[in-house]
């Protein structure tokens, strides 16, 4: 049992040691959950302390048990989980109570007065059909308390977190945006105003801005309200802004805890180090970036001695056959590790984002050449004139369903999902189309390759309306553009049909691409495209059904299946969101490098700028950043990150995680209202002024356009572009800065 | 609001399309109706040039006016509630149908909500003690009534505790020489006739409703709300009732108000076997005696009282189920 003592062993700690005192709130000694009597652990040997106010990151794979850690501290674990050992919760007043001893009823009124819960995914969190606050009001008649005093605190509650109450409170869960719904959920578990809160994962279903700025709330109420924060996530960078404490879990048991700034800069756990070097960020040189090999194992087949052994490229014989102890390192400070080279681990894998931005931004500055004109300049090279895909003006409304009598007596309501978008592809090109979700990236995607039909505009494939192509006015077969573009999914499990086999899942588009060739041909092809793809042996997976594979193995598939249709541009819609952290750069790797080999054009969307920069950056691309149907900023993925024009950009900026820790304790976010207008009735003038931290008076009235920059590559749509514009001369809007030189500097 | 019109809207068209498709289908008959009709009157000895008079009187229809004429008449016919004359029993089938249709609904409607009632309460036990002796066992009969028809038990009922025991009467609806008021005797001796046909009825759809009742309730009871809602402490009575009873009925509700008027059909083989007077009663004893106009008259009812069914159950609904009423349906 280890006493976690002052943690102020970093200079920079500073804030987390003001915090942190000898008074832990919750001590967990020797917690196992087990199923099938006992054979396996879901959760082994648990000891760990959580100091009172403070906020404990805890990061793990998913399936690593970091979720039943969470339902464990409320005695919550599912059935048939048995949960063993001691949980010991001191109160204010000092008395102490074991959770695991307390009968129903105690537990019942410890559980949302004392340790309340913040779960995933909002939606299913409440019961759709009853309003937002019901819930409130139930929960607090079930607790005994005062329901109007209880529901004025509900309001304040929810207040602070950015919302309308009564709004919010007279809606069904249905009726708000999935960023509203989780700050509702917030606020519920916080109606009874509890000592502390346990959050498991509750912003993964998020973008990412809106995790951002939900964590930065979350930082307030945190200390408005004396609370102890347990932040269950599966997103190193995400926590390490707001967190004193992290924890790494993997494959059940703890493999390291520690001072945030520790376990940053200076971990002693080899997953721990891997898990950083291979998280996309913007600060680390790309090359660093490396995959961890591999998959964290089940509950059934955990190795033997070191359960990273498997995976570690440290390990010895010493790692196969002992379990090393949870040790303190450094003799203390609060920092445990489970592992028996923590020195070697520090020596043989240095950390990638140690090599600050100044190295990366002298390589940007003194190899200019080798930006992005390089890579313009070499598509212009090998196209002729004619783009691969080019679109002029698309717009894409979607009318709201209307009756006979509606047509007469209402306005039609239209979200402009696209609006006037044109943008050019070139061949091989690759280009990111990155904004917040309900911006109309899927949709605009989905249109490049035609799969929706533009209600305005049009779409060229090499010269050829695609949708005059598709009613047959044009010269080219429309099966040969429906071929050229393809599209890789979300969600991988759900795009492969789960009743057939690998085999048969990638014979149909040979069929299609070789007409021709014989049996054995088209298993060799498969056999190779496998291999390829990093699945080995092809041999044994191609017999495979889906739901045999991992999440990172389906979403090879899904690029195998595309790549046999011999296409000449492939969208990949949130491809990599679905798949774990630790494999993510692995398979943005593989779709590069295929890339080259296959000779297509890449469209990839993402809400993460991380991730489209490493796979602008590497495949020498563009990103486009939209928002509310249109693209208000275009440029290289360098341009983007340190030169952004458009404040928009500039707020996905902030709202990525880095792992500097020096500007780790986020600011507040450089916006005005956290939610996106509602894209049925998009603000006039410039659509993000609303949001805008520098709007002035004129950005309410004129539509900035998109224009080319005059020194940098790429375009923005914003009047701060131009110094003679009338914006300099206007008034600044309500909240928005005086001085947008400030935010320059930012 | 928009929604409650789109569907009012809705309403006649479907009617519409339905009186359309019966004129058509009658027109469409192998031998056809008026061939079948023009026999029989002749057989009856009606003079030839007064039999497409006859024709006109009994189906509302000039068999010589050319077909858009005929249809015009026939639809004109319905909007007036007019459906012609039953030639079998010799009355105007609208009071055949305004005599039988009361007696059919309630039989339908009292045994389809007594098997939703018992159904819904036996499969939220049995999804509350998913594994238990009980749930095996209830899944078990489940099944069996599932597999039975309605009228085997109506016959089983009939023979044993009609004939054998005279417990119950084995035909009409109420006891001979009772008018029809107020009194208690009156209700008693309905309920005495209704008995047998409603548990009948009722008993072969049980099954089914307690399964659909347990798969809903055993997936509500896995949802993340239920478990949240648990933590939160509320007492396991509401979290039965506003959690777990509502959101598991939600999907069988239409389903519910579906099945009152697909079983108005099924009356037909249970009405004759008790001697029921209802619209089934009364339907089969036109097809026997091919009174086309009566089975005009019962086909038409049948299916406007389905379509006023779903009618009613779209429009609750959205009343109970708050995703509905905002036109999108993504919960479901």
């Amino acid at each position: 049992m280890a006493t976690n003592t002052d943690t102020n062993t970093s200079p920079t700690d500073d804030t987390a040691s003001k915090r942190v005192v000898d008074d832990p709130i919750l001590e967990i000694e020797d917690t196992n959950v087990t199923y099938s009597e006992g054979d396996t652990y879901v959760l082994e040997d648990v000891n760990v302390t959580i100091d009172r106010h403070e906020v404990l990151g805890i990061v793990g794979e998913s399936g690593s048990g970091k979720s039943m850690f969470a339902s464990a501290l409320l005695d919550a674990v599912p059935d048939p989980g048995l949960l063993t050992g001691k949980i010991h919760y001191n109160r204010k007043d000092g008395s102490t109570v074991d959770i695991l001893q307390m009968s129903d009823e105690e537990l019942r009124q410890f559980r949302w007065e004392e340790i309340s819960m913040v779960f995933q995914g909002a939606m299913s969190s409440f019961n759709p059909t009853m309003k937002v606050g019901s819930h409130f009001k139930e929960t607090l008649r079930t607790h005994d308390k005062n329901v109007s005093e209880g529901m004025e605190f509900a309001r304040e509650l929810l207040e602070n977190l950015y919302l309308e109450p009564e709004r919010v409170l007279d809606s069904y869960p249905h009726e708000l945006s999935g960023g509203m719904q989780q700050r509702a959920l917030i606020a519920l578990s916080m109606v009874l105003d509890p000592e502390v809160l346990v959050m498991d994962e509750p912003t993964a279903a998020l973008d990412l801005l809106m995790q951002r700025s939900i964590l930065q709330l979350l930082d307030n109420l945190q200390s408005e309200y004396d609370l102890t924060i347990i932040f269950i996530t599966h997103d190193l960078p995400l926590v390490a802004s707001l967190a004193d404490r992290m924890a790494i879990i993997y494959a059940f048991q703890f493999a390291e805890i520690g001072p945030r700034d520790e376990i940053i800069g200076n971990s002693a756990h080899p997953y721990t180090r891997e898990l950083l070097n291979s998280t996309p960020n913007l600060d680390a040189p790309l090359e660093d970036m490396q995959p961890i090999e591999g998959e964290g194992p089940a509950p059934v087949n955990v190795p033997s001695g070191c359960r990273y052994h498997p995976r570690c490229q440290l390990a010895t014989e010493k790692c196969r056959t002992d379990d090393p102890p949870f040790s303190p390192v450094d003799g203390g400070g609060g920092h445990r590790s489970a592992c028996h080279y923590r020195e070697e681990a520090r020596e043989e894998i240095p950390l990638n984002f140690g090599k600050t931005a100044e190295d990366f931004d002298q390589q940007l500055v003194s190899d200019p050449t080798d930006g992005p004109n390089a890579g313009s300049t070499a598509t212009l090279e090998t196209t002729s004139d004619t783009p691969l895909l080019s679109l002029d003006d698309v717009e894409v409304h979607f009318g709201e369903e209307q009756s006979l009598i509606e047509r007469f007596t209402q306005d039609p309501t239209v979200v402009r999902a696209v609006d006037g978008i044109s943008l050019d592809i070139e061949e091989q090109d690759l280009v990111c189309l990155l904004g917040e979700s309900g911006c109309g990236k899927t949709t605009l995607g989905k249109t490049m390759i035609g799969l929706q039909k533009p209600t305005g505009g049009s779409i060229e494939y090499r010269g050829h309306d695609i949708w005059e192509a598709k009613a047959g006015n044009t010269d080219i077969p429309y099966k040969e553009v429906r071929s050229a573009l393809q599209i890789i999914h979300q969600d991988p499990g759900s795009a492969l049909n789960p009743n057939r086999r690998i085999a048969d899942i990638l014979t149909e588009p040979l069929r299609h691409t070789h007409p021709n060739i014989g049996r054995a041909e088209r298993r060799d092809r498969m056999h190779s495209l496998l291999e390829r793809v990093g699945m080995t042996p092809a041999g044994d997976f191609l017999e495979r059904y889906p739901h045999q594979l991992s999440g990172g193995e389906k979403q090879r598939v899904a690029l195998a299946r595309a790549l046999l249709m011999d296409p000449d541009a492939i969208l990949a819609d949130e491809a990599i969101s679905a798949v774990d952290v630790s494999l993510r750069i692995g398979i943005m790797d593989l779709m590069l490098e295929l890339q080259a080999e296959f000779d297509t054009s890449f469209l990839f969307i993402s809400h993460d700028l991380s991730n489209a920069r490493y796979f602008a950056e590497h495949g020498d691309g563009r990103i486009a950043v939209m928002y509310l149907g249109e693209i208000v900023e275009i440029g290289s993925a360098e341009r983007l990150i340190h030169d952004p024009r458009h404040p928009y950009t500039e707020v996905l900026r902030w709202a990525t995680p880095n792992l500097d820790l020096d500007a780790m304790d986020a600011e507040d976010p450089p916006i005005r209202e956290i939610d996106v207008p509602d894209p049925v009735d998009p603000p006039s003038g410039c659509r993000f002024h609303t949001r805008c931290p520098v709007a002035r008076e004129a950005c309410r009235e004129e539509q900035p356009k998109l224009a080319e920059l005059d020194d940098g590559d790429g375009a923005a749509a914003c009047f701060r572009e131009d110094p003679n514009h009338a914006y300099w001369n206007s008034e600044p809007l309500d909240g928005a800065a005086e001085n947008p030189e400030g935010l320059e500097q930012h | 609001m928009n929604y409650y019109l789109r569907r009012t809207v809705r309403i006649p068209l479907t009617i519409l399309a339905v009186a359309t498709f019966t004129f058509g289908l009658i027109r469409l008959l192998p031998g056809g109706p008026f061939t079948q009709l023009r026999i029989q009157l002749i057989r009856q000895g009606v003079p030839a040039e007064q039999v497409n008079a006859r024709i006109e009187a009994l189906q509302n229809i000039r068999p010589d006016a050319p077909l858009w004429q005929q249809y015009l008449d026939y639809l004109i016919g319905v909007a007036q509630l007019d459906l012609g004359r039953s030639i079998s029993l010799n009355a105007p089938v609208i009071e055949i149908l305004a005599r039988a249709l009361p007696w059919t609904v309630f039989l339908v409607v009292t045994s389809t909500v007594l098997m939703f009632v018992i159904g819904v309460l036996i499969g939220a036990i049995q999804a509350y003690k998913e594994g238990s002796r009980f749930d095996k066992v209830a899944s078990g009969s489940s099944i069996f009534l599932m597999a039975v028809p309605y009228y085997i038990f109506a016959v089983l009922f009939l023979f044993f505790l009609s004939f054998q025991l005279n417990l119950f009467p084995t035909g009409n609806a109420v006891e001979r020489g009772i008018e029809a008021s107020l009194s208690a005797e009156y209700f008693l001796s309905v309920l005495h006739h209704a008995a047998l046909p409603i548990i009948a009825f009722t008993i072969g759809g049980v099954g089914s409703t307690a399964l659909n009742m347990r798969g809903n309730g055993i997936q509500v009871l896995g949802e993340e709300y239920v478990e949240v809602a648990r933590l939160r402490g509320l007492p396991d009575s509401r979290i039965a009732t506003k959690y777990v009873a509502k959101n598991a009925i939600l999907p069988m509700y239409t389903g519910l108000l579906l099945l009152i008027g697909f079983r108005l059909g099924g009356t037909v083989v249970l009405e004759q076997i008790f001697s029921y007077p209802g619209l089934g009663y009364y339907l089969i004893s036109a097809v026997n005696a091919n009174d086309y106009p009566l089975m005009m008259g019962c086909f038409l009812v049948i299916t406007v009282t389905l379509v006023i069914a779903v009618y009613i159950a779209d429009l609750t609904y959205g009343l109970i189920d708050p995703r509905i009423s905002a036109g999108d349906s993504d919960g479901y």
